[in-house]
């Protein structure tokens, strides 16, 4: 080996911006703990597939079945007290976590499948192209978001895809992705525009490069700080979403939620019982509170123009 | 024997116009006549130098020259090629023969790319090299253009300005082209560092037998650097002469104009400053006649009538004017 090549092999390395942007995002505290927060209820619906693919006992095999004393007040062994069948409360807060993790999970990743892709296309060759996909998008946005998602859950619902009958879960989560890739399309094409006038990617058309390699090597990483921020900040939407139609009726029948956690309590608060309720909006307030400031400070580090220099 | 008479780059009456578009139907209701009807030729190894102020269409000049932004009209001669109607092979290889170096050196490299993949990346699309033997010929242009081999992982905010616009120059050389096309290349930079980059490309140029076509607002940067000098006024070239000729006989009164702008060492030599008053024109609507004719002190007569054609004055030392009064 010459000594050039040894150079070259040692040089050392130099600090991306996005190591720069992670390097911002540990310093701050807060976002770090809203992180474990985070981390937790992802865990914990992963501990929950977990438990369900080795048959681990760690909750009822059937929801709907009498195992105790109804609407029990919480108290030491209960926590969040019993639900109409005698259920621990606790129990199936815990558990709806799954649900809503899942939903908002693979709901985000397809409206990211969707928006990214249209968004960097409308952008980078705008013209005809781009008042197609404009022209989709704002139709799609003009109508009311709730009732554009029910119509896709009903329609959905119990439908064949693939030869898989859609599940309750299934439907929620292909309504929600398939009708809120609008604004993450909207952010990166408008980014998109941004930086394909910028020099770096003159520079990159004067010597040659393929339209594909500009978009995926230039563009896309320029403007994938911006899917992650949005992300993170959509997920809780995506986390309500799936409330609001568990909450119609429109989700998982047989296995708990916090959508229809809080459908239930609409019958039981007139008899004062208050504890699924709150349970309920518990998990959903923690998880939402998490993300929102962890986005905001993800949003502040992983912006390059906001990098001190 | 020399293709086309030692010439490496000849344009002719070129244009580029942008339409102006409006109302809901988007309909062409006039055109930006950034470049209109501008001819020149660069001699291989030789530096052309064109100037002229802010928004006058220097940079589209090159930007259309490359075909980064459509031509309207003209004729382009890179070598033998006709670069306006050269097929996806020929551009190709006119791509690879002919490159950019920009003028922010904050905007022109990818943020998120090292400097070993910025500057080899012309390699890679071009000469499908790559892994160590691309890192070595990067780590080769890096140490010529006065970094070091070791920088090739690191990233461009952790470089200064002047570094940056180096690790620029290195990218524009990689693929050892023919000519490179300078878009204001010092102009973003402190005036110390701006000598530095302009020595360096001027021995790069001997080294590897370059031809430049330099774009610049400043006469004193082309003084320094180029062997002929057009000046361009409002999408059209008002003067082309040999460098030294034209600093020694500016004609055009906007030329003079920007020669009285050069700051001078010697401050007892007082010189009258010859201040243009106004604004340029819009090049949507430039004005009839001759172009310069709202801000030119000897306009008169047929200045505001005819558009005077670039012509060669002074007979045999290839200084061209377009204005009527000289």
């Amino acid at each position: 080996m010459t000594e050039h090549q040894q150079t070259i092999k040692k040089a050392p390395k130099g600090r991306s911006l996005w190591q720069d942007g992670l390097r911002r995002l540990v310093r701050r505290k807060l976002a770090m703990v809203c992180l474990v927060v985070v981390v937790l209820y992802f865990l914990l619906a992963g501990f929950l597939y977990v438990a369900e693919f080795f048959d681990w006992q760690v909750g009822p095999i059937r929801w709907a079945e009498e195992v105790g004393e109804s609407y029990q007040p919480p108290s030491s062994n209960s926590i969040f007290g019993t639900d109409i069948f005698g259920q621990s409360v606790l129990r199936k807060t815990l558990y709806g976590t799954k649900i809503s993790i899942t939903v908002a999970l693979c709901a985000s990743f397809i409206s990211i499948a969707i928006g990214v892709p249209l968004g960097a296309i409308a952008g980078y060759f705008r013209g005809f192209v781009d008042e197609i996909i404009v022209w989709i998008y704002s139709t799609l946005s003009s109508i009311p978001y709730i009732l554009l998602i029910l119509a896709f859950a009903v329609v959905l619902r119990d439908k064949t895809l693939f030869g898989h009958k859609l599940a309750g879960i299934t439907s929620v989560y292909l309504a929600i992705g398939l009708t809120s890739w609008v604004g993450i399309c909207r952010l990166v094409r408008g980014e998109i525009i941004k930086h394909k006038e910028r020099e770096y990617v003159l520079a990159a058309r004067s010597y040659g490069c393929s339209t594909r390699r500009i978009i995926f090597q230039h563009l896309i990483p320029n403007v994938f700080h911006i899917v992650i921020i949005d992300f993170s900040l959509r997920f809780v939407a995506f986390i309500h979403a799936e409330v609001i139609l568990s909450f119609l009726g429109l989700g998982e029948a047989d296995r708990p939620s916090w959508g229809a956690m809080i459908n239930d309590a609409r019958i039981e608060l007139s008899r004062g019982v208050w504890w699924q309720m709150v349970a309920a909006t518990l998990a959903i307030f923690f998880i939402s509170l998490a993300l929102n400031i962890f986005g905001d400070a993800l949003r502040d580090s992983l912006d390059p123009k906001l990098r001190v220099q | 024997m020399e293709s086309t008479n030692g010439y490496l780059l000849k344009v002719e009456d070129l244009k580029t116009y942008f339409p102006i578009r409006k109302g809901l139907l988007r309909r062409t209701v006039g055109y930006v006549r950034a470049v209109d009807g501008v001819s020149f030729d660069v001699r291989r190894g030789r530096t052309l130098g064109l100037v002229g102020e802010s928004g006058c269409g220097k940079t589209t000049v090159a930007r259309t020259i490359v075909r980064l932004i459509p031509a309207t009209a003209g004729r382009v001669s890179f070598e033998k090629t006709d670069i306006l109607r050269a097929d996806k092979k020929q551009m190709r290889n006119i791509r690879s023969n002919i490159s950019l170096i920009f003028q922010d050196p904050f905007g022109s490299l990818n943020p998120r790319m090292t400097v070993g993949n910025i500057v080899g990346e012309p390699l890679k699309v071009h000469k499908r090299i790559t892994g160590t033997e691309l890192m070595g010929r990067v780590g080769d242009i890096l140490s010529r253009v006065g970094l070091s081999r070791d920088h090739i992982n690191r990233y461009p905010h952790e470089f200064s300005g002047g570094q940056r616009q180096r690790i620029g120059i290195a990218r524009a050389l990689i693929l050892e082209p023919k000519l490179v096309v300078c878009d204001e290349p010092v102009s973003a930079l402190d005036v110390s560092i701006q000598s530095q980059i302009l020595n360096l490309l001027k021995d790069l140029q001997g080294e590897f037998e370059l031809t430049y076509l330099f774009i610049a607002h400043d006469l004193a940067v082309v003084e320094f650097s180029c062997d002929a000098v057009a000046v361009m006024y409002l999408g059209k070239i008002v003067e082309r002469a040999p460098a030294d000729e034209l600093y020694r006989n500016p004609l055009h009164p906007y030329t003079i104009a920007l020669m009285s702008a050069i700051p001078r060492v010697d401050p007892s030599q007082r010189r009258a400053r010859a201040v243009l008053g106004g604004e340029v024109p819009s090049a949507s609507n430039p004005p009839k006649g001759c172009r310069f004719h709202t801000r030119c002190p000897l306009a008169e007569g047929e200045c505001f009538e005819q558009t005077p054609p670039l012509e060669e004055k002074d007979g045999g030392k290839g200084h061209f004017v377009a204005c009527w009064k000289r």
